[in-house]
């Protein structure tokens, strides 16, 4: 049973090889011939996927270790003690995935440690980097005594021992304070950012989103682990879980309504627009559907019923984090945004080892308990087999029945959301926001004439005027400006042998558009 | 230096003949690679910090605003933007880690990126601080032949633009753009249409932005000590329910 033999096994390495030929790959680019070759980030459009997916999701993984942290050693809620070291790993791999997609994503990756000497508390992102650097650092902490206990460390075992409720505390609040930072972190951008998301309570609503994903990324992996190394999942715990991630849940849905109806954005939600359907899609996904799910008991207590909520909740939460960085931002931008394939390999790679490390530590080192530990009655089939099994299939079919319904809509307002934002790529290259300028009567006032300094073999002084060569209603210019005549360099003088060969006043003084230079030195140079 | 000394620029679209000397006149100074021919058309970018573009029959000048209260400067982590006495906003590249926070905050979409650069720099234009330090103008101003831009002092360009709008009343609209949006800006511009029609974004609001971020961030060491005062506390009130319980349990056994 504890025996890993997963028929898929090599498949899944191919995958993998694939995955990292492109990863490696792009990182070669990226690093020799920097952003603009392996990303379609611009000028106008500087935060792409390694932020909105990387940065702001990984960062987010993190929620499920502090909040069961601080439920099990602060509150003493010591049933959910069994899966606090799991979430901790994954916080731990989540803010080491985060470091990684910073090094690609800053364009000076070996200034990175900069923050923790040039200092300015003004910015958020001054309060990212301190958070980032401090948790992880709290969360190598917390995460040591898996490494510790397997090799019989008891020492060091101690020492942490020791320092668990301290580290626990420092670590809750760095990680309140890092989760509702990365949304403070669009609180700048009130004109860039589309009213559904942008809103004073931007830092609340990251926060309270991240609590919910961490409860479903513990019950989710609960389930992966089981399918891959047989660990033993504990139904009841998990079921619990699910009840408080309805709780947080509807604590966002009913402060994001409220929101909404106070800032008066409530009505773009829906309008046949992308933003406002992939709005819609992103709520139904993420908060409306698991909460209707999680509701009903039946489901709630339902292995496979559970595993489903907890994936509607963390595709949902993808689905904000990717609305606020780049729907949101695109809608008033101006351009079209698509990360490039280099930097979706990178981010597959990202994840990839994100998932190999996991597998890793729960292989190798103490992250689930042992399983004499538990009682017998704990263990359960595997989420697809309970579809087979004949007590549970009603339940499942509801499950399935209420996942193509809500799950559909979601897809289908999504898909209509991408069909209006293809429809604007087409029609227009930049939405025409500029009103139509009014005609306004009035004369262009012309420079004054201008003396040409005199090279020593030119027959005398020459002074251009630019009313003998301008017409006032209709300037143009650009035709001598700043091409011939660059304004600035005009203390030069022009050389006849230049101008012979149609340079300078010679452009256009050929005989043709104008008299020729050939013409007489009279007309325009004063001699003595 | 007092604020009522601090340089700026005043741009007047009313008088610019889109000639495109201070786009030159830019690019000599600061070592930015050649003019484009087709110079009208073109962006902001690390290539020029300043281009003149032709918006609806007008041409209008597109650089760094150096805001009075600059959200560039307060986003920056690494304090690589900096607002000087003197007026400009520069910026010091050996700090910069590349974050590109500040092109996503700037009101004006004005810092731009060396993208193909593997030690890139953000690009824009600095009011030509080295200049403007030995007491000259900048190089746009000083190439300008219609005086459509002007260097000078802030409180003086204001009293300049005022007096240019007094003197023709029916030429120009009754707005100095620049002189409070975003709290106030560096560059202050005269237009005889409505500005948004010269592609100047225009619902920038007059608070300065930083202010935004900085109602949260001051928060925080009020948060850390209550939150871990409360969460040591509620640690403390637990721990001892839980002992009490397990005592009770053992006398019961
Ligand atoms: S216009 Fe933008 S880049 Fe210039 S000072 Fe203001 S915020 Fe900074
Ligand atoms: S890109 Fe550089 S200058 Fe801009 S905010 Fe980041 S560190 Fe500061």
């Amino acid at each position: 049973m504890s025996r890993i033999k997963l028929p898929q096994l090599t498949f899944w390495r191919v995958v993998l090889v694939i995955i990292l030929i492109a990863g490696l790959y792009s990182t070669v680019i990226r690093f020799t011939r920097g952003l603009g070759a392996s990303t379609a980030l611009s000028d106008q459009f500087p935060w792409g996927l390694w932020i909105g997916f990387d940065v702001l999701c990984g960062v987010a993984l993190a929620a499920g270790g502090f909040t069961l942290s601080a439920v099990v050693y602060i509150f003493h809620v010591e049933r959910f003690r069994p899966i606090v070291r799991p979430a901790i790993l994954t916080a731990f791999l989540g803010y080491l995935l985060v470091i990684v997609a910073l090094i690609y994503d800053l364009g000076k990756p070996y200034n990175i440690w900069h923050p923790l000497v040039m200092w300015n508390t003004r910015s958020v992102m001054f309060e990212v980097a301190w958070c980032v650097m401090l948790y992880t650092l709290v969360l190598a902490l917390e995460f040591s005594p898996m490494v510790f206990e397997r090799w019989q460390l008891q020492k060091p075992l101690k020492i942490i021992h020791a320092l668990t409720i301290p580290l626990v505390i420092v670590g809750v609040i760095l990680s309140m304070l890092h989760q509702s930072s990365l949304g403070s972190l669009f609180l700048i951008v009130p004109h860039k950012l589309h009213a559904l998301w942008y809103s004073p309570l931007l830092p609340v609503f990251f926060f309270i989103s991240a609590v919910a994903l961490g409860c479903a990324m513990t019950i989710f992996e609960s389930f992966l682990s089981f399918r891959a190394f047989g660990k033993r999942l504990e139904l009841d715990l998990l079921a619990d879980l699910g009840k408080v991630m309805v709780v947080v849940l509807g604590v966002y849905l009913v402060l994001k309504g409220q929101d909404l109806l106070e800032r008066g954005a409530w009505e773009l939600a829906f309008e046949p627009t992308y933003a406002g359907r992939m709005f819609l899609a992103e709520n139904l996904l993420g908060i409306i559907a698991p909460i209707i799910l999680l509701l009903i008991a039946r489901i709630r207590n339902n292995d496979f019923g559970l595993f489903v909520s907890a994936v509607m909740v963390v595709l949902g939460f993808i689905m904000n984090r990717l609305n606020v960085s780049i729907t949101g931002i695109e809608a008033n931008a101006g351009i079209f945004y698509f990360p490039s394939w280099m930097e979706i390999a990178v981010t597959t790679m990202i994840v990839a080892l994100g998932f190999v490390l996991f597998g890793l530590a729960v292989r190798y080192l103490p992250v689930f308990p042992m399983k004499e530990q538990l009682p017998a009655e704990r263990v359960v089939p595997l989420p697809a087999a309970a579809l087979l099994h004949p007590a549970k299939r009603r339940t499942a079919a509801l499950v399935l029945a209420l996942t193509v319904i809500l799950g559909g809509s979601a897809i289908a307002l999504a898909y209509s959301g991408l069909q209006h934002r293809s429809r604007l790529m087409t029609t227009t290259d930049t939405p025409s926001t500029q009103p139509e300028a009014q005609v306004v009567e009035h004369s262009l006032q012309l420079p004054a004439d201008k003396e040409f300094p005199q090279h020593e073999d030119s027959p005398g002084p020459v002074t251009f005027s630019h009313t003998t060569h301008v017409d006032p209603t209709q300037p143009s210019c650009t035709v001598c400006h700043a091409r011939t005549f660059r304004i600035i360099e005009t203390h030069q003088a022009p050389l006849s042998v230049n101008m012979h060969d149609r340079q300078a006043c010679g452009l256009c003084h050929d005989g043709e558009r104008a008299f020729s230079i050939n013409d007489g030195c009279t007309t325009c140079h004063r001699l003595p | 230096m007092g604020i009522s000394s601090q340089k700026a620029l005043l741009f007047d679209s009313t008088r610019c003949i889109g000639c495109g000397a201070c786009y030159v006149a830019c690019k000599q100074v600061n070592r930015l690679p050649p003019a484009q021919e087709n110079f009208l058309d073109e962006k902001l970018s690390a290539a020029s910090v300043t281009v003149v573009n032709q918006r609806n029959g007008r041409f209008v000048r597109r650089l760094c605003m150096h805001c009075q209260n600059p959200t560039c400067v307060s986003v920056c982590p690494v304090a690589a933007l900096e607002k000087t006495v003197e007026g400009p906003v520069i910026y010091h590249a050996d700090r910069c880690m590349g974050c590109r926070y500040c092109m996503q905050a700037c009101p004006f979409n004005v810092p731009t990126y060396e993208w193909n650069q593997t030690q890139p720099r953000i690009k824009k234009c600095t009011m030509c601080y080295e200049r403007v330090k030995q007491g000259k103008s900048t190089a746009c101003a000083e190439v300008c032949p219609t005086g459509a831009t002007l260097f000078g002092n802030r409180d003086e360009l204001i009293e300049e633009a005022r007096a240019r709008i007094r003197a023709h009343p029916a030429q120009y609209i009754n707005h100095i753009y620049g002189l409070q949006e975003v709290g106030g800006t560096s560059v202050l511009v005269l237009s005889d249409v409505p500005i948004e029609t010269l592609g100047y974004p225009t619902h920038v609001g007059t608070e300065p932005l930083p202010m935004l971020t900085w109602e949260v961030l001051r928060k925080i060491p009020n948060f850390v000590v209550v939150g871990s005062v409360l969460l040591g506390g509620i640690w403390w009130i637990t721990k001892r329910r839980v002992e009490v319980q397990r005592a009770e349990q053992q006398e019961e056994v």
